[in-house]
């Protein structure tokens, strides 16, 4: 057993409150990833859940015990930090032997144990390296060598892929999740990055200025935001949005403009992602079109509609070009509604299922 | 500026004059005194700049004065300086770099005002404190003397290095399971090494050479150590300055001292080149 429990786990740094009270469970092997902006507090958690940061007040539970008081190695966890934060002075082999040592582990315990990480992470023929001698994608091997040689009950990763160049960073991204696959225990990961979060989470947190805005599975994050937050922030481009006000029971823009739309009572934003945003001969969202972004296998149209630029995104190479004008619809079932405060209106979409 | 080989001949013939001048002002004194050194008598006073080759010098130094004792002790007093400074200066520079507690800056300024203060100033009061300890006329008196003087920039030192470590580093030691100690031990020193090589040699030099502490605090030839012994060397008779003795005893108390430094040296550049600190 190690999940994890947290009861409204607080962090001061002297007068800065950084996390205000998260509640939190992550589950018996399951792969949790926080992401939220820089200075969020998803890193300050996740040192908080390692004991490198004392909790200011709270209960945190690993296993169900309480481990507020506990330093890290009574834990029973293991992490694999940014900068890999590799021994500089020690080969890869004594890098990742080092905490069974310190442990005073049987000689050929640890033998055994480091081979099979290295076996498992390729870096058989590494080990007598210093991490000078490394490439950066073989450090971070080595330091995810070094934090499963002691077979923690929770890997924790803070922000591990970010110094790797992008086609490494999907490499790795692979492994990792393989990684999860083979060993099954409970990882909690930390990223700026949404490709990461959406493909290695069973669940998401999005965090903001220290609360979590929405816990979930990455398709109920995109699908069903909470919070015209997690709207904004999962998904790449984001989500576009209009404030919109109820005339009749019915929405329209604030330029007097009829969205003919149902939408629930109290909305005063619309949110549209660029995939539901249809080129429609007789679209009410009408204006000039400022950039065209040609990717490949989809392309990107920015449309300049007066109070707002919105953007987008359809298959294939695009027929209009730039200056044109051009209608777009939402896709009614697919619009998302906001109050004032941002909050979700509405149920939204069913989720798309998967073989999952 | 650009290359010296651009330079005009005069601005070279002009460099090379000024690094002319430099050297000679550095190396004549110990030129002279290892000249002096290998004369007699009044050879000694004769305008002469050439080398002779009599040890006779070197013999009488340890005939006459307990010189091999002395510099024993010298070598006892700065090795147990250097390794007592290097021992407290690593532990104090963990908790002053990396431990936030009150009084931190506090504490960082009066290490470095206890290095302000002039030698004949705390003169009489560690006089006090030695004859209280018990210490007159004894090893660890000087020790305990000549830590005042090598401890402050040995901590100020470390504690700039220590600062300089990455955070990371420290954080996934303790995740590994290191105590504080061992985080220091495993993982610090031997990242410091070059900082530690620097300034255990400084100290050693200061240690070696200390003079002041060295007269006050002890009695008996059998306790001095070199430089006060090399100041109280007297010849045959009391009119007899008897310098060639004196430059003997010192070109045998520098060269161990000049050597330190050149073997030193390349461990400090080599582990500076080597990136040790650079992950």
């Amino acid at each position: 057993m190690a999940s994890i429990t947290m009861n409204a786990v607080a962090k001061r740094f002297g007068r800065t409150t950084v996390l205000h009270g998260i509640d939190m469970d992550v589950a018996d092997g399951e792969f949790v990833v926080f992401v939220g902006p820089s200075g969020c507090g998803k890193s300050t958690l996740l040192r908080l859940i390692a004991g490198l940061d004392e909790i200011t007040s709270g209960t945190m539970s690993i296993g169900g015990e309480r481990v507020n008081d506990l330093p890290p190695k009574a834990r029973g966890i293991a992490m694999v930090f940014q900068s890999y934060a590799l021994y500089p002075h020690m080969t890869a082999y004594r890098n990742m032997a080092f905490g069974m040592r310190l442990e005073k582990a049987a000689p050929g315990e640890i033998d055994a144990r480091v081979r099979a990480a290295a076996e498992m992470l390729e870096l058989t023929p590494l080990l007598d390296r210093l991490p000078r001698a490394l490439s950066g994608g073989q450090r971070q091997r080595v330091a995810i060598g070094r934090a499963i040689v002691r077979e923690p009950r929770v890997l924790l990763f803070d922000e591990p892929l970010s110094n790797l160049d992008a086609s490494l960073r999907g490499q790795m991204r692979v492994e990792i999740a393989r990684l999860h696959e083979r060993l099954g225990n409970t990882m909690v990961y930390v990223t700026h990055d949404q490709v990461e979060a959406m493909t290695l989470a069973d669940r998401i947190v999005v965090l903001n200025a220290g609360r979590v805005e929405q816990v979930g599975t990455p398709l109920e994050l995109y699908h069903r935001p909470a919070n015209r937050f997690v709207a904004g922030f999962i998904g790449a481009p984001p989500m576009n949005f209009l404030d919109i006000e109820m005339r009749q029971g019915e929405a329209g823009l604030l330029d007097g403009r009829r969205l003919r739309l149902a939408a629930p009572a109290g909305a005063a934003l619309i949110g549209v992602r660029p995939e539901d945003l249809i080129p429609a001969e007789d679209g009410v969202l009408k204006g000039r079109i400022a950039l065209v972004e040609e990717l490949g296998e989809t392309h990107l149209i920015h449309v300049d509609l007066g109070p707002a630029t919105v953007i987008a995104k359809a298959q294939g190479a695009s027929q209009v070009v730039r200056g044109e004008i051009l209608s777009l619809a939402p896709a009614p079932a697919r619009c998302h509604f906001f109050d004032a405060e941002g909050a979700r209106l509405g149920a939204g979409a069913p989720l798309p299922a998967t073989s999952a | 500026m650009g290359e010296i080989g651009h330079w005009s001949p005069g601005a070279k013939a002009g460099f090379a004059a000024l690094i002319t001048v430099i050297v000679v002002a550095a190396v004549f004194p110990f030129y002279y005194a290892i000249a002096s050194s290998f004369r007699t008598g009044s050879d000694l006073f004769e305008p002469s700049l050439a080398l002779a080759f009599d040890p006779a010098n070197y013999r009488s130094v340890f005939a006459e004065q307990p010189f091999g004792r002395n510099i024993l002790n010298s070598v006892i007093v700065a090795t147990a300086v250097v390794g007592l400074s290097l021992g407290l200066g690593l532990t104090a520079a963990y908790a002053l770099a990396r431990v936030a507690f009150r009084g931190r800056g506090l504490m960082l300024m009066c290490i470095l005002a206890v290095s302000m203060f002039p030698q004949l100033a705390v003169l009489s009061g560690m006089f006090e404190l030695i004859r209280w300890l018990g210490l007159y006329n004894q090893l660890p008196g000087l020790i305990l003397a000549n830590m005042m003087l090598t401890l402050p920039f040995t901590v100020w030192v470390l504690t700039t290095f220590m600062r300089e470590m990455p955070r990371e580093l420290e954080d996934a030691a303790y995740v590994d399971g290191a105590t504080p100690l061992q985080v220091i031990v495993h993982v610090f020193l031997p990242l410091m090494m070059p900082a530690m090589a620097a300034t255990g040699l400084l100290a050693f030099i200061v240690a070696w050479n200390e003079f002041l502490f060295a007269l006050t605090f002890t009695l008996s030839n059998e306790q001095r150590t070199v430089p006060v012994a090399i100041a109280l060397i007297t010849g045959a008779s009391q009119f007899e300055l008897p310098w060639g003795n004196v430059m003997a005893a010192s070109v045998i108390v520098t060269v161990p001292l000049v050597l330190l430094v050149l073997v030193f040296q390349r461990r400090i550049v080599a582990g500076l080149a080597a990136g040790a600190v650079k992950g």
